[in-house]
């Protein structure tokens, strides 16, 4: 029992990062409406720019705030070069173009960085017992950023203008725009938060494992796959969904071993989807 | 929908032309033998290809400021592999083709030499590379012999293993293979050589690449209660999982192959994770006058000590003992007719030399064997050398070696 | 010299006999497929597997076509019901599923160790004899599969999944189910990888789970994109112009000895993002294409 106890535990902290990711993934889908594949990138940016910023201030808290910025550069600079010229063209080019947007960001930190692995230097410390079951004090401070993550993206959708005019772009683009929502901003003030979200996952990933140049984009499966078993486009579900999957692929794995537990969180999706197409948490809505 | 068919031609006629554009004249000369120089620049074996590419390129560059072999220079065409079977395939039909190679040397994953050794057996080309995989020795990839392989075996090292786990007295040992050829070669070969001694495996544990964490693969590992863990890992999934393994607080052994285990790691993790940690590697014939070549050589292209690429040495040992074959089997030899005479200049049963100047004097007088820098190089009858391993621990952060096996 | 270009041929052939099932899935039906080399992998497990145990290719090829279309009939049901996009990801999951089956059930596929010593096409020819005839077998299985996909477009069955394309709901509308038209095409296009499967693992002679990652997918997909999306011509021109990319940096590498290896690969991987980008920017109906209804 405490064995499966601490799988749930090691899958809620690889459900955590997979849900900030979907997240990340869910932003772009429900308001600019295609999945976005450049977000594994985008993580990988935000992780590699946070070790240069604390590198450079000598403070975790101030390297991440780098990386949120970078990642929310680039999210920008990405929407403002490709996807703005992209808005009226069917969702499989913008998803095609967000695969190039990935891999030339990949190029780029592949040039600057090399391909070795960097890593967070981070003290390591042992676990507390609790009632037998090991805690990690890292994990609580995973756990702990990736929650203000979150609500830090709540408050923004749900108690700023601008958060309002999303979710309205996000509900119903022309009644939006027939309220005089000037979609210009909101769709800035979206890829800023997608990409500073991407940022955070990636920069929670890399302090778990390692920075690499292919890091993101082996992440970028599971996060899709949460982000449509959320229901897309819905930010609840979304990390819901990641957390659901990370703990279901962690405790499974005493019966279908190590290599089909990355199977199973398809598996999962198909059976979800088969009895509630619109995902767990997903809005009615017409099929396009 | 239709095909246009001018436009269609004219596209693939595009795809034809652009290899003209490279090198576009080839004069065949006499008195040249040409090499390709096969190497995993990038992909997984990248932390190795370059300094294998420059060594083959060094050495040849010292075989021909002797004089060249058997009245032939070298001349080399270098590759990427990408770590990448197709990739590899491709690289291969070029050297081969375009390039006219007799031989090709330094491929390193084995899925790589798997893929390209049929193509060097069709074309009566030697392959020399540094895999592991058993499966290199026998038919079909080898049913020429025409494939050496300068690395130990994935048995051999598991053997390595088994000797020094139980030199050490571990009793209850329990592995983690990274899902490849290379890392389940290594722990397999742990298991049936503990086997052999008597001992019992616990568990293990074969995990799968890229994932966010390996602590349910640990958990498995460690709930056996094992005394030591022994890996066939890579690097960043070494570090993940030791860093995972020291935050669970459990204080078993570790026994990592050396191209994990290396300075890298302890960079990465710090003295406190690190400490005790048992590095194993197939070792350079390090008191050896061509180890000291080799470095030097190293040292010059690379920038970094010879020890810290045991597979530079191997690549330069590719080239001194092709060298040797040749210059042994005489002016304008076919490949078959150098082929015939590798064993010759690596096994024992004449003098010792440890260069190619050295050896191409000695040859003159009678029957030389070549003792390498990356090891004694006598291949047995698949091609294989057996080379000694050796045994570091990590204290303190450094990585210090404590003895040699033999197996 | 000769026997490079034939190897280069075969292989852009081999992605050819891909492209072109993906531009019967994507370019006529809209079919978003991001797992087509699942099938490809199952072609050329279900060809390596048979060969090694003394089938001919005769008869490894049709089983190839007929495992990757039983692959995806599966697929097809239970996911084509789903909206486009989800189909996307479900299929490129699919792909993955397929990989970790290779990898994990070695009593059938020799695991991580791959299928080696696959026996050659045509074994009793040699040299560039061997290789020419391998060029030709898949010059006429693509010729084969262009005149198929010619009847199909001109068959009423071909309307109808160009409608489905167009208007799903018209088609909805006149009573006819799209999902029994979809699951027809997905498994017509499997067939196509899983010849083009069985092809590559004859000719390539190893097979491995690790070379059927999704990147293979997202190849065929810039080929069809970068050549045109819905026509034949595409396909061809644009697996060519993938080819001559893939092949084409080796000897780039001697225009720009400034480039180092380990650069050369970011450089790559950067230059198929670009071209991603820039087609889908400005010319997405392709080299080849008209492609003015979608």
């Amino acid at each position: 029992m405490t064995d499966l106890l601490e799988l749930a535990i090691a899958g809620l902290m690889s459900g955590l990062v997979i849900g900030l990711a979907a997240l990340a993934v869910t932003l772009v889908f429900g308001i600019a409406r295609f999945a976005n594949a450049a977000t594994g990138d985008t993580m990988t940016l935000g992780a590699y720019a946070t070790l240069g910023g604390t590198a450079a201030t000598g403070s975790l808290i101030a390297g991440g705030a780098i990386g949120i910025l970078a990642g929310a550069a680039a999210g920008v600079i990405a929407y403002a070069t490709v996807f703005r010229k992209l808005e009226r063209r069917s969702p499989v080019a913008a998803l095609l173009a967000s695969i190039g947007v990935g891999f030339v960001i990949r190029a780029g930190l592949g040039l600057v960085y090399g391909h070795g692995q960097q890593v967070f230097q981070l003290p390591l410390v042992r676990p507390w017992r609790v009632w037998g079951i090991r805690i990690q004090p890292t994990d609580l401070e995973i756990a702990a950023a990736a929650l203000a993550t979150l609500a830090a993206v709540f408050l923004i959708l749900h108690a700023t203008p601008i958060g309002r005019q999303m979710r309205a772009v996000a509900d119903d683009p022309d009644l939006a725009r027939v309220s005089g929502i000037a979609p210009r901003r909101v769709m800035i003030a979206l890829w800023a938060l997608a990409g500073g979200v991407a940022a955070v996952a990636g920069c929670l990933l890399g302090i778990k494992t390692v920075v690499a140049p292919e890091m993101g984009w082996d992440m970028l499966l599971p996060a899709f796959a949460a982000a449509i078993l959320g229901g897309i486009g819905h930010p609840v579900g979304a990390v819901v969904a990641g957390v659901l999957l990370g703990i279901a692929q962690e405790t499974a794995t005493p019966w279908v071993g190590f290599t089909y537990k990355i199977a199973l969180s398809f598996a999962v999706l198909l059976l979800v989807l088969l009895v509630r197409p619109r995902g767990l948490f997903g809005r009615i809505e017409g099929v396009r | 929908m239709s095909i246009d068919r001018r436009q269609t031609l004219a596209g693939l006629a595009g795809t034809l032309a652009l290899p003209l554009l490279g090198r576009s004249a080839f004069a065949q000369g006499a008195g040249t033998f040409r090499i390709g120089a096969l190497n995993p620049v990038t992909g997984s074996g990248s932390p190795y290809g370059t300094g294998m590419q420059k060594m083959i390129l060094a050495a040849a560059e010292m075989v021909n400021a002797a004089g060249g072999a058997g009245g032939r220079m070298f001349e080399v065409f270098a590759e990427d592999t990408q770590t990448n079977p197709q990739a590899a395939v491709l690289a291969a039909k070029k050297l081969i083709e375009i390039n006219k190679v007799q031989a090709i040397l330094g491929t390193w994953a084995s899925g790589v030499s798997l893929a390209v050794i049929p193509l060097t057996n069709d074309a009566g080309a030697i392959l020399m590379h540094t895999s592991g995989a058993p499966a290199l020795s026998v038919a079909p990839s080898n049913a020429k012999g025409l494939g050496y392989r300068f690395q130990a075996t994935n048995d051999r090292f598991g053997r390595a293993f088994a000797e020094i786990a139980q030199k050490e007295g571990f009793k209850r040992p329990a592995t983690m293979a990274f899902n490849n050829a290379s890392g389940i070669g290594n722990t397999e070969g742990f298991r049936k050589a503990w086997e052999a001694k008597g001992g019992k495996v616990l568990e293990a544990v074969v995990y799968e690449p890229n994932q966010p964490s390996y602590r349910a693969e640990l958990q498995k590992v460690l709930a056996a209660k094992p005394d030591v863990i022994v890996t066939g890992s890579y690097l960043a999934d070494t570090t993940i999982i030791l860093r995972e393994w020291f935050q669970t607080g459990d204080a078993t052994r570790w026994i990592i192959p050396g191209w994990a285990a290396n300075p890298d790691l302890v960079k990465a993790l710090g003295p406190d994770v690190t400490e005790g940690l048992f590095s194993v590697d197939s070792i350079s014939n390090e008191e050896a006058p061509s180890f000291q070549m080799y470095d030097a050589a190293y040292r010059k292209a690379v920038g970094q000590p010879g020890l810290s690429n045991v597979y530079g040495a191997m690549t330069w040992d590719m080239v001194v003992t092709l060298a040797l074959a040749m210059e042994a089997a005489g002016p304008g030899a076919d490949v078959a007719a150098i082929n015939a005479k590798m064993r010759d200049v690596a096994n024992p049963g004449g003098t010792k030399v440890y260069s190619f100047a050295e050896g191409k004097a000695a040859l003159k007088a009678g029957k030389i064997n070549y003792e390498g820098a990356s090891s004694i190089l006598d291949f047995d009858a698949a091609g294989d050398v057996t080379p000694d391993f050796g045994v570091s621990v990590i204290s303190k952060g450094k990585i210090e070696r404590r003895y040699v096996t033999k197996i | 010299m000769d026997a490079y270009l034939i190897a280069i041929a075969i292989v852009t052939g081999i992605y050819v006999l891909m492209a072109l099932g993906l531009n019967l899935q994507y370019g006529l039906t809209g079919l978003i497929n991001f797992g087509h080399v699942g099938f490809f992998c199952v072609g050329a497990y279900a060809a390596a597997i048979l060969a090694s145990r003394g089938w001919p290719a005769a008869a490894t090829f049709p089983i190839a076509a007929a495992v990757a279309v039983a692959a995806a009939w599966p697929l097809g049901l239970v996911s084509l019901r789903l909206r486009d996009d989800y189909f996307a990801i479900v299929s490129l999951g699919f792909s993955e599923v397929v990989r970790l089956v290779a990898t994990s059930e070695r009593w059938l596929t020799n695991g991580v160790q791959g299928i080696a010593g696959i026996p050659r096409l045509f074994a009793d020819l040699s040299g560039t004899t061997q290789a020419l005839a391998v060029l030709a077998l898949l010059l006429v299985l693509n010729g084969l599969a262009i005149l198929a996909m010619r009847r199909i477009v001109a068959s009423p069955f071909g309307r109808m999944i160009e409608a489905i394309r167009d208007n799903e709901e018209a088609v909805r509308a006149l009573g006819k189910d799209p999902a029994r038209f979809k699951i027809q095409v997905l498994m017509l296009g499997a067939a196509l990888a899983g010849v083009s499967g069985a092809v590559y693992a004859h000719y390539i002679g190893f097979i491995a789970p690790e070379q059927f990652v999704p990147l293979v997918t997202f190849q065929i997909w810039m080929a069809i994109v970068m050549g045109g999306v819905g026509r034949v011509s595409g396909a061809l021109v644009g697996s060519g112009l993938l080819m001559l990319f893939l092949e084409g940096s080796r000897f780039l590498r001697d225009l720009l000895p400034f480039v180092s290896e380990v650069e050369m690969a970011s450089v790559r991987i950067g230059v198929v993002g670009l071209a991603l980008i820039l087609f889908t920017l400005y010319r997405p109906q392709g080299l080849m294409g008209d492609f003015t209804r979608r």
